[in-house]
């Protein structure tokens, strides 16, 4: 279990494999590249990337920005104005995550670091934390940028940060625990979500460790404050060890456990290789964890294992929504929905990012796809490579989607009918409130030479759609679309194709 | 387990000629695997298969997060009651009483009207054994109907459709919205998720070839008639974790392609009453009660309503959802009461546990057990079930409860649905008698 792979299968198609998981798919010269320079070095440089350039900030990256429409709120004498002064805070807040939200999805199109957001990616899942209730921009993008700092690091310091992260104390209501009456809700999902799982602890040592993490609040800069005297001092029989732990404590005798590191490398295995992993594999995955919990070796490990290249692993993931967005536009380069649309989006394909359904995040695997789901994929892949309709300068909206999206807490899940009820909003708008985006740009898809032969042009979009060797019927039955059509083939012919090859079940894996 | 099936009934037919179709390599393998075992099935499934307009209707409602049990149906008789809850108490004086010991939140007046018309029953004290505080871990039991220590993968209206629709339309089972509850989980046929709109195609003025590799590619054939209770959708191969992403990916295109066809069609000719209001409850309430009227052969539908989780400052929130509620479920009472269909549903509505007796310092409640139930339909016997739990005697904090769910469930499967409730939820439960 877990041997390296050996030289010679380290192929293209392996390279890919890597490419897709680790990330979100490369560029055929990239992925030459890496095949060879072999796979310890591209290993490596995945998780040594070279220095990624802060990109530009979101314009939340700065805290307690709303602290003046909510004094007018709060100001306002007529209830006309109080409601004006409300929708405008409402409006100016969603217009914050909505950019933000495009913002994390730019810097995963253009990153030369991808296993790090991939990284960042799987924390928001599992750490999982919705704008719904947290509402702050400011708060949902740094913790954004805690995850993304500790993703490749230690995983003790990261869920120490996560304890401390506003955004996290505001969904899981540590910031409103009462020395008296301490809140659970952090305490509980700490342990069943974020590091033991069900089944490891007993209600009493919920109890106790809601004690251990009082005193934490949130100051007005939307920071994090630990107040002496809201804390609870006295001795905590929590895992049946007694003493006057703090929650930094708490997190170190949850972290000895062994089936915390199993439980992560476990969830981590199926995120990045295949559901149901033989238990030798992650025996041995999680007693190298155990060690010091670290997480580069741990994904060292994973990536460069016979299992995660071996046949029960290729095509085994669906991607989610956010990997079928990117993955498109990094490799196709088709040009993703901003703003609002974008939103929308990812609500009707079942992900949006900074809100998950709830605190146990995506379930992902096959739960990405539905009925709803499949249908919508296909039709934005059209639109994707004809260039989509966006929300250009939204007129006053009436009912802005995060508060009316489905509710404000973190266990229920999501309201199917919020996803009807967003495309009904965004139908009632008219056409001139919309933009077209550009089309596909097929030049740096194919040359003018293989738009002569459809063999030429087919194999050449293939190798970006898929990645991989082509599929011999699969590539046959998208030829013979291709040889259909007039020569030299027209920028559309050549776009037909795209869209074809995304609406194919075997786009949709990795 | 590969004979060939005989040409006996129409879907027989309809079967046999999509696997005429599997010479080509486009017909996904699931369907030649689970083909010849569908069709044993079938012939040996004596149960009534609905293509007429009169089966019963199940609407499961899923009440998100934890419903506050106390604060909906309140014991306002006991003081125990308001002693546990000083700050966020609905007052004795505004409660609608519906038996002098407990009663409606005011918020739920059109509920209680339903009440009185004799179109609601309400079970109290709902829960099960060792219960289970977690959102998520419990939201499974209720779906699954399993015990409190035992994990089940499939759901129990799933297991419905596995004993009882065999050969069904994918539309059997029908979500509104993009995720399937894992109520619906089976192992053959799991229902379908639908936003409106959506349609499956190649989606241009289509030429003709595209769209036929379109449909290749996707495993989807031509041959469903649309008219016909059956489809090729019917051919659902098992569920997770049997079938490959890509097989699975193919089935779900098929489902999908059936249940659009059907779904526009009845959207098509039928127009939303204006009478719902517009919440997300009520815009889903609307759309099933279209979708009844405009006899799609669904036998369950689900859908749900969240923000049940009052941890803090639960009292503007609580009242606000169970009015949202209250008034979503009149509207559909009395839409469904005009077309004359309101005797054929019966809805169920239920959240994974109650919360605890004692508010919390934060002016919330946090996670409990057990909680009432509320059914309504033109068919329903009205009336109070089960026993309010006892406000003095407490396991550490929490309701013991008077009714299993099991119990509720056996009734609806039994009674409501006509299926063998002690098959599909593994032995007997004593039923009610509020259908």
């Amino acid at each position: 279990m877990l041997s390296q792979l050996s030289k010679e299968k380290w192929t293209y198609d392996a390279a890919a494999h890597l490419a897709a998981r680790s990330g979100f798919g490369e560029s055929p010269s990239q992925l030459e590249q890496w095949t060879k320079q072999g796979m310890e070095a591209t290993i490596q440089e995945l998780l040594h990337p070279a220095n990624d350039d802060t990109p530009t900030l979101p314009t939340c990256a700065a805290p307690n920005q709303f602290a003046e429409l909510r004094e007018r709120v709060k100001e306002a004498t007529s209830p006309d104005d109080k409601k004006q002064a409300r929708r405008t805070l409402r409006q100016t807040t969603n217009e914050q995550l909505y950019e933000l939200i495009n913002w994390w999805t730019q810097r995963m199109l253009t990153t030369p670091a991808p296993l790090v957001e991939k990284m960042t990616l799987f924390w928001h899942g599992h750490f999982a934390t919705s704008g719904l209730k947290v509402r702050s921009p400011y708060k949902l993008w740094q913790q954004n940028e805690t995850l993304r700092r500790h993703a490749l690091g230690n995983f003790a310091i990261l869920t120490k940060a996560v304890s401390r992260d506003p955004a996290m104390m505001v969904y899981l209501d540590l910031a409103t625990s009462h020395l008296e009456h301490p809140n659970e809700n952090f305490a509980r999902e700490l342990m069943e979500l974020f590091t033991l799982g069900e089944g490891n602890y007993s209600e009493a040592d919920i109890k106790e460790a809601a004690r251990a993490f009082t005193g934490y609040r949130i100051d007005r800069f939307e920071q994090f404050r630990f107040i002496k005297n809201q804390a609870d001092g006295g001795n905590k029989t929590f895992l049946q060890q007694t003493g006057n732990w703090n929650g930094d404590q708490i997190i170190d005798i949850i972290l000895k456990q062994p089936a915390a590191a199993k439980f992560i490398s476990t969830k981590l295995w199926k995120f990045f290789a295949y559901e149901g992993p033989e238990s030798q594999l992650i025996d041995k995955l999680a007693e190298l964890f155990l060690q010091n919990y670290e997480i580069r070796p741990l994904l060292e490990t994973i990536f460069s294992s016979e299992e995660f290249y071996s046949q029960r692993a290729r095509d085994a993931i669906v991607k989610s929504p956010v990997q079928y967005a990117v993955e498109s536009g990094r490799t196709l380069g088709v040009n993703l929905p901003t703003g609002r649309t974008l939103f929308v989006v990812y609500q009707r394909m079942g992900q949006v990012p900074f809100f998950p359904p709830n605190v146990k995040g995506w379930d992902g695997g096959k739960s990405w796809i539905n009925t709803a789901t499949l249908t919508f994929r296909y039709q934005l892949a059209r639109q994707l490579v004809l260039g989509i309709r966006v929300l250009n300068n939204p007129p006053s909206l009436k009912a802005p989607q995060v508060s009316s999206l489905a509710q404000a807490s973190p266990s229920a899940q999501a309201s199917p009918s919020a996803q009807a009820s967003a495309a009904a909003q965004t139908g009632s708008l008219t056409a001139q409130n919309f933009v077209r985006l550009p089309a596909l740009p097929v030049e740096q898809l194919v040359t003018a030479e293989e738009r002569k032969d459809p063999e030429a042009a087919v194999r050449k979009i293939y190798a970006r759609a898929f990645q991989t060797a082509p599929d011999p019927q699969l590539f046959d039955r998208i030829l013979a679309v291709a040889k259909l059509k007039p020569l030299p083939l027209a920028d559309d012919a050549i776009r037909d194709l795209v869209a074809l090859m995304m609406m194919t079940p075997n786009y949709q894996v990795c | 387990m590969s004979q060939e099936p005989d040409l006996l009934t129409r879907r027989h037919f309809l079967r046999t000629s999509i696997l005429g179709a599997a010479l080509s390599w486009t017909v996904p393998l699931f369907v030649e695997r689970t083909f010849s075992l569908l069709n044993a099935e079938a012939a040996e499934t004596a149960t009534q298969i609905a293509t007429g307009k009169d089966h019963p209707i199940l609407l499961v409602l899923q009440l998100a997060g934890g419903n506050d049990g106390l604060n909906a149906l309140v014991p306002f008789a006991d003081d125990l009651y308001y002693r546990a809850r000083p700050t966020i108490n609905i007052p004795r004086d505004t409660v609608l009483s519906l038996d002098g010991y407990v009663g409606f939140n005011p918020r739920m007046a059109p509920l209680k009207n339903l009440f009185d018309q004799g179109k609601l029953a309400v079970i109290q004290g709902v829960g099960y054994p060792n219960p289970n505080r977690s959102h998520f871990r419990s939201t499974e039991i209720w779906q699954t109907a399993s015990d409190a220590d035992k994990y089940v993968k499939t759901g129990w209206i799933g297991r419905y459709f596995d004993n009882c629709c065999a050969g069904e339309d994918p539309t059997v089972g029908v979500t509104i919205g993009s995720q399937l509850p894992q109520t619906f989980t089976a192992e053959k046929n799991t229902g379908i998720a639908m936003t409106p709109g959506g349609r499956l195609g190649f989606g241009k003025e289509a030429d003709a070839s595209e769209q036929q590799v379109f449909n290749e590619l996707n495993g989807i054939t031509q041959d469903h008639d649309l008219t016909s209770g059956s489809s090729i959708g019917s051919l659902n191969g098992p569920s997770e974790p049997t079938l490959s992403a890509v097989e699975y990916l193919q089935r779900t295109a098929l489902d999908a392609q059936v249940g659009t066809d059907k779904i526009e069609a009845i959207l098509k000719r039928t127009k939303p009453e204006a009478a719902y209001p517009k919440t997300p409850l009520g815009n889903e309430l609307s759309l099933i009660a279209r979708l009844i009227s405009g006899g799609l052969p669904t036998r369950v539908y689900y859908a749900s309503q969240g923000g049940y989780d009052t941890h803090n400052a639960q009292e503007n929130s609580h009242n606000n959802l169970l009015g949202q509620l209250a008034d979503a479920l009149a509207a559909f009472s009395n839409d469904l009461t005009s077309k004359g269909i309101w005797d054929r549903v019966l809805v169920v509505s239920f959240s994974e546990f109650g919360r605890r007796v004692a508010e919390n310092a934060s002016k919330g409640t946090d996670h409990g057990t057990a909680a009432p139930m509320f059914i309504c339909g033109g068919n329903v016997k009205p009336g109070l079930y089960g026993n309010h739990p006892s406000l003095s005697q407490l396991d550490q904090g929490d309701l013991i409860h008077t009714v299993d769910f099991r119990s509720v469930y056996a009734t609806v499967l039994n009674r409501w649905m006509k299926a063998p409730a002690s098959k599909i939820l593994g032995r007997d439960f004593s039923a009610l008698s509020f259908v």
